[in-house]
């Protein structure tokens, strides 16, 4: 299905944020963390946090479980219509932060708090690539 | 907090007070600019406090006005303003304007301070979440780009995990539907008045964003409304009771993030949790003095936590709170006494503050005899605000 003009695509050149995208658009969820204790950062900070030299970026695991859910009924925005039911998830993954993403495959119905769940990557430009859901198997 | 924070506040606390409140018709659709609307509620605002517009010096509104400050005064015939501010986080700014103004008048920036909301955005086609665009930058690049965008799935997040975590209800949720709904029923200016709900209607009503349903959410309405605050010594002189601001706080909590703010601490903790820490930190009165309570609602789930984080019960506990009628009038804490944003008109919580004043004057709809102090609240989950008001 093709991209709907108005999808609120993000940023992936933020300064910040370009290595989450960038890991995206190859297939790894980006997480960044404290070098010296891997404290885990979410949102990440800009690399001049207290010395970029203590920040690094991570290839994290994929996998985590649900924190919370919510179901998007409408009205909703024109560029998710055609998901809805829309089923936005809350994942907390195993390297600790909650991130915000949708689910695939699966079903409203099918949905459950602790779903242990592993991240996919939708591919919706040639520059923007969303890391999102499915139930883990 | 220490003594030094404690003494600064005395500043503040009981010296500062709110003298004049006023407001438009609320309505679904206004029909005129906010640089109109905003002009003619600061100016009823002035009316009911005897005041007039060579009086004010200052002005404080939200962030999301459209109107410039300079543009409303000379509107309004103010000679010269020499303080101004705008506060950011939708609802979560209501109560702030009030704080800012308190502050600029404690530190002789300004005598008086008029706050306000004007809103026009009732029209479907104006709701900010319809409107984005391509290529959502900052905190918004982390929600938006997977549907995240309405607020009633941002906050249905929390409500969700509350009800696995805590065992609460949609009856729960339903009984701070209900209760706005019951205290809109005397309201005149309530847009719900006239148009009650029971619970059956409650519980049948479609979805928005599972678990929230229709009756969970706010009104989409248009008003504008305004307050007058000036030093207690001042207000003595006017034509009102004096509404004292008692306490005031604002707080962003820790790590925070703007609307997907589900990273702060271990538990997710709403914003409102820290500001109450604050705020009953700087308050000689607490939970057990407040005669009534304006929890902001632009969703019933937000009334229910709030409970919680304001230290009225403890945190779990919000669901059952609300049953037996504990939040209607005549309940041990009315909560919402002019129908809130749920059933009075949503104006990002600035009406919390007028129904706070009233209730301190005595002239509510809903009146809780022998008010003598009351919270305002602003938003959960953004960046908040929050006052004790007390009469004198």
């Amino acid at each position: 299905m093709a991209l709907h003009p108005d999808y609120p695509l993000p940023d992936v050149d933020d300064p910040v944020m370009r290595p989450f995208w960038e890991g995206a658009r190859e297939g790894k969820l980006m997480l960044q963390r404290e070098r010296a204790t891997g404290r885990v950062h979410w949102p990440p900070k800009p690399m001049y946090w207290k010395g970029g030299g203590r920040l690094e970026w991570f290839a994290a695991s994929g996998r985590g479980h649900i924190y919370s859910y919510v179901v998007g009924h409408e009205p909703f925005l024109p560029a998710f219509r055609h998901l809805l039911p829309l089923v936005m998830v809350l994942v907390q993954v195993e390297e600790g932060p909650r991130l915000v993403g949708y689910m695939v495959n699966t079903t409203p119905e099918a949905m459950a708090f602790d779903l242990p769940v592993r991240v996919v990557f939708e591919r919706l430009t040639e520059r923007v690539t969303l890391p999102v859901w499915e139930p883990a198997r | 907090m220490t003594d030094l924070d404690r003494d600064l506040f005395r500043r503040i606390q009981d010296r500062v007070a709110i003298v004049g409140i006023g407001h438009l018709p609320f309505a679904k659709d206004i029909g005129r600019p906010v640089s109109d609307t905003a002009v003619e509620a600061i100016q009823l605002a002035l009316d009911d406090a005897g005041l007039q517009a060579e009086d004010v010096d200052g002005m404080c509104m939200l962030e999301m006005e459209a109107t410039h400050e300079v543009s409303i005064a000379r509107r309004l015939g103010v000679e010269g303003l020499r303080w101004w501010s705008k506060i950011s986080y939708g609802g979560g700014a209501s109560c702030g304007t009030v704080m800012h103004a308190a502050a600029a008048i404690a530190s002789g920036l300004a005598s008086t301070v008029v706050c306000h909301r004007a809103r026009n955005r009732g029209a479907r086609t104006a709701r900010p979440w319809a409107q984005e665009k391509v290529l959502v930058r900052d905190d918004k690049a982390l929600h938006t780009p997977w549907g995240l965008i309405r607020p009633v799935d941002v906050i249905g997040m929390w409500a969700h995990r509350h009800m696995h975590e805590y065992g609460t209800r949609r009856e729960h949720f339903g009984n701070v539907a209900i209760a706005a709904r019951k205290h809109a029923q005397r309201n005149p200016h309530a847009l719900m008045r006239g148009r009650p709900l029971d619970m059956a209607t409650y519980l049948a009503a479609r979805p928005i964003g599972y678990p929230l349903h229709l009756y969970d959410c706010c009104l989409e309405s248009d008003g504008a409304l305004a307050c007058v605050v000036t030093s207690v010594e001042r207000a003595r002189d006017l034509r009102r009771k004096p509404v004292l601001v008692h306490a005031v706080a604002q707080a962003s909590g820790p790590n925070p993030v703007h609307l997907a703010n589900y990273n702060n601490t271990r538990e997710m903790v709403t914003t409102s949790a820290f500001c109450a820490e604050l705020l009953w930190a700087r308050s000689r009165l607490k939970q057990k003095d407040m005669a009534c309570a304006q929890i902001y609602d632009a969703f019933t789930p937000l009334v229910v936590m709030g409970l919680e984080d304001y230290g009225f019960c403890k945190r779990g506990e919000g669901g059952p709170f609300t049953e037996g009628g504990r939040i209607e009038l005549g309940g041990a804490l009315p909560v919402l006494t002019s129908g809130g944003g749920l059933s009075e008109a949503y104006v990002h919580g600035f009406n919390l503050i007028l129904e706070g004043v009233r209730q301190i004057r005595g002239t509510s709809s809903n009146q809780v005899p022998g008010c003598g102090a009351t919270l305002v609240t602003g938003a959960s989950g953004v960046a908040t605000s929050a006052l004790v008001l007390r009469g004198e």
